[in-house]
């Protein structure tokens, strides 16, 4: 039978459970602007009601605990798209230092340090000297224009390797701090079976929060396992945590840069098309980079090549004949040309404006070195149309990373704010449940008061005396 | 429904971006280059490289042309002077053979002969700026001398028959010199110092062999033509090169024009597109500053 008792102590109860629903509320507000804090709300559970006499009887509502309002499914998308994201943002700031190094050239004559224009004046240099094979300023201005093409050319290509070096210990920095994320999540995980299922949400806020630190840094896959657990692998498939074990990513040197081993396999490939910003950095660092350097050599490679082919199949204005000698170093394999690419003629006398069956006055050479600049002698291309095509090619890339990145962006402040519906701290929310809760604790208190003055008026009934 | 709370974070990203926009366009207008990166403009860029070569290669030709009109235009003068020379000895030889001259007179055609020789052979040894420009590709040594110790003298040509020609941007050649083989000691009668030479040994006796000197100085008038003849190849070389390179110029001209346009800042619509984000931007600063007020939260309808 319900009693003005039991009624009593179900109000202390509703009591004692609005103010923990109001510290959740609380903890909430303070937590607004807390980074993986996830919104919680307050659980209540009807208590199992009394029959007595056939009779059932209501027994209030506890407030069971606090849940964390978070939907793990759009969370993993959104850690997804954000290893997509900070991949392509890596690679872009990356190739926008790659093309930084080949600023277009606006005019004719202003910009310095441009290929482009360095090309063509070094082969307009033999044009000009067939006006007057034998003068030695037209000579002077074919060497200052080969030093100048020669001199840009390795100077971009030793930008571009420091360039590596520097993604290449970034590369490794990454590294460091996947397997310091790595190892936080094991001890989550660790944390959390051991004080049970989704009893204390800062660890599973703590554990996601450090999971989508690990999405900007490399690519992952999670999955979920009994018991709250979860296992990570890399894209690829290695295993990065395993329940409560973590397994630590190693670096070690290999062809000059660092490579990445899970154990003893190397997985810089799978890393590097994985996603996050080691698979920005590995990407740029093992392909973008290396593909403009080869591009470079190539350029250097045939350029020297055939200059000192011709040079030394003509006659120089000291009458040597097929033995003028070199104007550029002479490369001996493609691989390395841009960079080691300088002027080692010294003297203009040695450059061999005269064919080889003709008088040191005679321009036959001096035409044919400057017809290099029309034919296909590199890859099929003439120089120009070469270093054209390389542009183009480079700018093409960045450009499209560039939109990709920005899809890419755009796709992730997009689920961001989905998700950020659904877990951050709305305050209109709070001060919202604020006043519920607070009206519901005044309601109950105001219960109880009335409960305690019926309480009152039955010890007093029969007397006359009144109980305070 | 449940909204995002954090939109002034949103926002704010777009106010980044509008101000990275203004940043960029500023940037364009104050340089005056609209690609500024190979991103900017892959397509641009490339062919900007092609039209930068095109330009540079006219600008060379057209520098280059100037020097060697230059040197054509002393050959041709040159030679224009050996015409003169020459077709005075003809009429000196001419009226040495008509019979009417004594001896001394003779003689005294011989001597004047000789001069003219003399002063042919300085002019076939002309050299511009260090260079013989007659001596085919042996510029750096006089292509002519002359031997007296045999009659008739012999003049030697010790340069070689090597022609220069000068590339236009087109591929086309344009010869550069005639060589001295070929204007002064041409084969059979078209040999000016052969034929010289021989009317200066027929008149030094102060007798004339008049068959002879009548023969000698129709090698003279011969070999006079052949000179004119050549002259012309000079004359047609200056014609040439003064067309290749105002055509270089004009094409320059053309492509500069091209070029500027694909790599400079259309100032119009920059500025347009400048003023529509700063309009944006004020937009934006309006929204998070109303939305950001304090007033929204619900908590500023609690009582206090």
């Amino acid at each position: 039978m319900g009693t003005i008792n039991s009624a009593l102590s179900l109000m202390t109860q509703a009591l004692d459970s609005d103010q923990a629903a109001l510290n959740v509320t609380s903890n909430n507000v303070a937590n607004a602007s807390t980074t993986g804090y996830t919104e919680e709300t307050p659980t209540w559970q009807e208590n199992s009601s009394v029959v007595i006499s056939g009779i059932s009887y209501g027994q209030g509502a506890t407030m069971t605990g606090a849940t964390s309002q978070r939907d793990t499914v759009l969370q993993e998308r959104l850690n997804q798209q954000q290893q997509l994201a900070s991949a392509s943002s890596t690679r872009l700031t990356a190739l926008d230092s790659v093309q930084a190094v080949f600023t277009p050239s606006s005019g004719t004559s202003t910009t310095t340090g441009d290929i482009g224009t360095d090309l063509t004046s070094f082969f307009s240099s033999f044009s000009s000297l067939e006006s007057s094979p034998t003068s030695n300023s037209l000579r002077e201005k074919v060497l200052s224009s080969a030093s100048t093409l020669a001199s840009d050319v390795s100077s971009a290509a030793s930008s571009l390797e420091s360039q590596r070096s520097a993604l290449d210990q970034e590369a490794s920095g990454v590294v460091s701090q996947v397997n310091a994320l790595t190892t936080s999540i094991a001890q989550l995980n660790q944390q959390i079976q051991a004080t049970g299922t989704s009893t204390d949400n800062s660890l599973e806020d703590q554990r996601q929060n450090d999971l989508a630190k690990l999405s900007t840094l490399v690519g992952v896959n999670q999955v979920s396992t009994g018991n709250d657990g979860m296992q990570i692998t890399t894209t690829s498939g290695q295993l990065l945590v395993s329940g409560d074990s973590s397994y630590q990513l190693t670096t070690g040197m290999s062809g000059g840069v660092t490579h990445i081993y899970s154990g003893t396999t190397d997985i810089t490939s799978g890393l590097a098309s994985g996603g996050g910003q080691l698979g920005g950095y590995l990407t740029a660092r093992d392909t973008d980079i290396p593909n403009t350097l080869s591009s470079l050599d190539q350029l250097a490679y045939s350029v020297s090549t055939q200059v000192n082919t011709l040079n030394n199949a003509g006659t120089d204005q000291a009458g040597d004949t097929s033995n003028a000698g070199d104007i550029f170093s002479a490369p001996t394999q493609v691989s390395g040309s841009a960079l080691s690419m300088s002027v080692v003629m010294t003297d203009p006398d040695h450059i061999a404006a005269a064919s080889s069956t003709a008088g040191t006055g005679d321009n036959s050479n001096a035409i044919a070195m400057a017809a290099l600049a029309s034919q296909t002698i590199v890859s099929g291309q003439t120089p120009t149309n070469y270093y054209s095509d390389f542009v183009s090619t480079l700018g093409s890339t960045v450009s499209n990373v560039e939109t990709e990145n920005t899809a890419q962006t755009a796709s992730v402040t997009q689920l961001q704010t989905q998700v950020d519906s659904i877990s951050a701290v709305n305050l209109n929310d709070e001060a919202s449940s604020l006043t519920t809760m607070e009206r519901s604790y005044q309601a109950a208190a105001q219960v109880f008061s009335t409960l305690n003055t019926l309480m009152a008026q039955a010890i007093n009934i029969g007397t006359e005396t009144t109980v305070s | 429904m449940r909204v995002d709370p954090n939109y002034n974070s949103v926002l704010a990203a777009s106010l980044n971006s509008v101000q990275d926009t203004e940043e960029q366009l500023t940037s364009e207008l104050s340089s005056g280059v609209s690609v500024s990166s190979l991103s900017d403009n892959p397509a641009a860029v490339g062919e900007n490289v092609i039209l930068l070569n095109t330009i540079q290669q006219d600008d060379t030709f057209t520098q280059s042309s100037s020097l060697v009109t230059g040197q054509l235009q002393v050959a041709d003068s040159t030679l224009g002077s050996v015409v003169t020379q020459l077709t005075q000895a003809i009429s000196l030889a001419t009226s040495a053979n008509n019979g009417t001259m004594n001896s001394s007179d003779v003689k005294s055609i011989s001597t004047q002969l000789s001069g003219i020789l003399d002063e042919v052979q300085s002019l076939a040894n002309t050299s511009y700026q260090g260079q013989y420009i007659f001596a085919g590709a042996q510029s750096s040594t006089a292509p002519f001398s002359t031997s007296s110790s045999t009659s008739p003298a012999v003049t030697t040509y010790n340069g070689d028959s090597n022609i220069n020609y000068l590339v236009t941007p087109g591929g086309d050649k344009i010869q550069l010199n005639v060589p001295g083989s070929s204007l002064f000691t041409g084969s059979g009668t078209n040999n000016v110092f052969s034929a010289l030479n021989s009317l200066i040994a027929d008149y030094s006796s102060g007798t004339v062999d008049t068959t002879q000197a009548v023969t000698d100085t129709e090698a003279l008038g011969t070999a006079l033509n052949y000179v004119s003849q050549q002259r012309v190849v000079i004359d047609d070389s200056i014609n040439q090169i003064t067309s290749a390179s105002d055509s270089a110029t004009s094409n320059e001209t053309q492509l500069t024009a091209t070029q500027t346009n694909l790599m400079q800042a259309d100032v119009a619509t920059i500025s347009t597109r400048l003023s529509l984000a700063e309009t944006q931007q004020s937009a934006l600063e309006s929204v998070i500053a109303q939305l950001g007020s304090a007033s929204n939260s619900l908590f500023s309808k609690l009582p206090s």
